[in-house]
């Protein structure tokens, strides 16, 4: 009985193992293409910066805490599977400039080309990144299985013994 | 979709050098809240590790963020934090930044989770 039981355990820690190795690949890879978008956005900044002056676009352009309140145009949703993990999706809302507004109007009326092109490849980059972030919580789960599996596997190793 | 927009989404939050926050803000993710508070932090040189340190745990706190955005490097400084945060909500996702490329080894949840292969523990 225990022998049966513990091939079974082996069996699960192999294929959890295998699991959290593929999903350790896919992370990296989600992350390396949101680099590579958010290295394009990058140099369409500094291209903008290049247009319009060095501090055109930069933190002072942002909104402070003494700006008048606006929701985000990008949000998650998560959600719950049949197997109990977290998913995120990503949603991103219409700008009507009442509710919510483009950011790009942040940065004057009349922005240049390229940082329409930056705005795209950071939304591109987000997309990748909420991959990533439904990757990363799948592997969270798995680490949290093959550590139960571990002590489980020790503790009849060692009543066997 | 239209189940999705009856409910209000929950935010993703930026904590970066200038370049990751005007990139992800163009993108749409910032906003600010009716109490006047952000959901991103811009990190220079002269930003103090405990500021860095207080708007993470204050961000782990808000209970609209879901996801956490936070540079690679910003990361690093405050380490000891981002470690001792195991829960799946907010998920904390590293990123790379301008000057520093994205390194799996130093990733807080990469590097807990190759951890787990070690020989010793495998048997």
């Amino acid at each position: 009985m225990d022998e049966n039981e513990l091939e079974k355990i082996c069996d699960t820690l192999d294929r959890l193992t295998l699991d959290a190795l593929t999903l350790i690949q896919e992370e990296i890879e989600l992350k390396v293409n949101a680099e590579n978008a958010m290295i394009g956005g990058e140099t369409h900044l500094a291209k903008t910066r290049y247009i319009l002056g060095q501090n055109s676009v930069s933190s002072l352009q942002l909104p402070s805490e003494n700006s008048s309140e606006f929701e985000a145009l990008t949000v998650v949703h998560s959600s719950t599977d049949d197997f109990g993990s977290k998913r995120f999706d990503l949603e991103s809302y219409k700008p009507d400039n009442e509710v919510y507004m483009n950011p790009i109007k942040w940065f004057g009326f009349m922005p240049p080309q390229n940082l329409h092109f930056a705005q795209n490849l950071y939304r591109q980059a987000l997309q990748w990144i909420v991959q990533a972030a439904n990757v990363q919580t799948k592997l969270e789960e798995t680490c949290v299985q093959i550590k139960q599996l571990q002590g489980l596997k020790r503790k009849l190793t060692t009543t066997k013994s | 979709m239209a189940l999705h927009s009856a409910v209000k989404g929950k935010l993703i939050s930026v904590i970066g050098d200038e370049d990751t926050c005007v990139g992800f803000l163009l993108g749409g993710v910032g906003e600010i809240n009716k109490n006047r508070h952000s959901n991103f932090m811009v990190v220079d040189k002269n930003t103090a590790v405990s500021e860095i340190e207080d708007c993470f745990k204050r961000f782990l706190k808000r209970d609209d963020i879901d996801i956490i955005l936070i540079n690679q490097n910003v990361a690093e400084i405050i380490r000891h934090v981002v470690d001792s945060h195991n829960s799946p909500v907010p998920a904390i996702l590293e990123i790379p930044s301008k000057d520093h490329p994205y390194d799996s080894s130093k990733d807080s949840i990469l590097r807990r989770a190759k951890g787990m292969f070690n020989p010793e523990d495998m048997f």
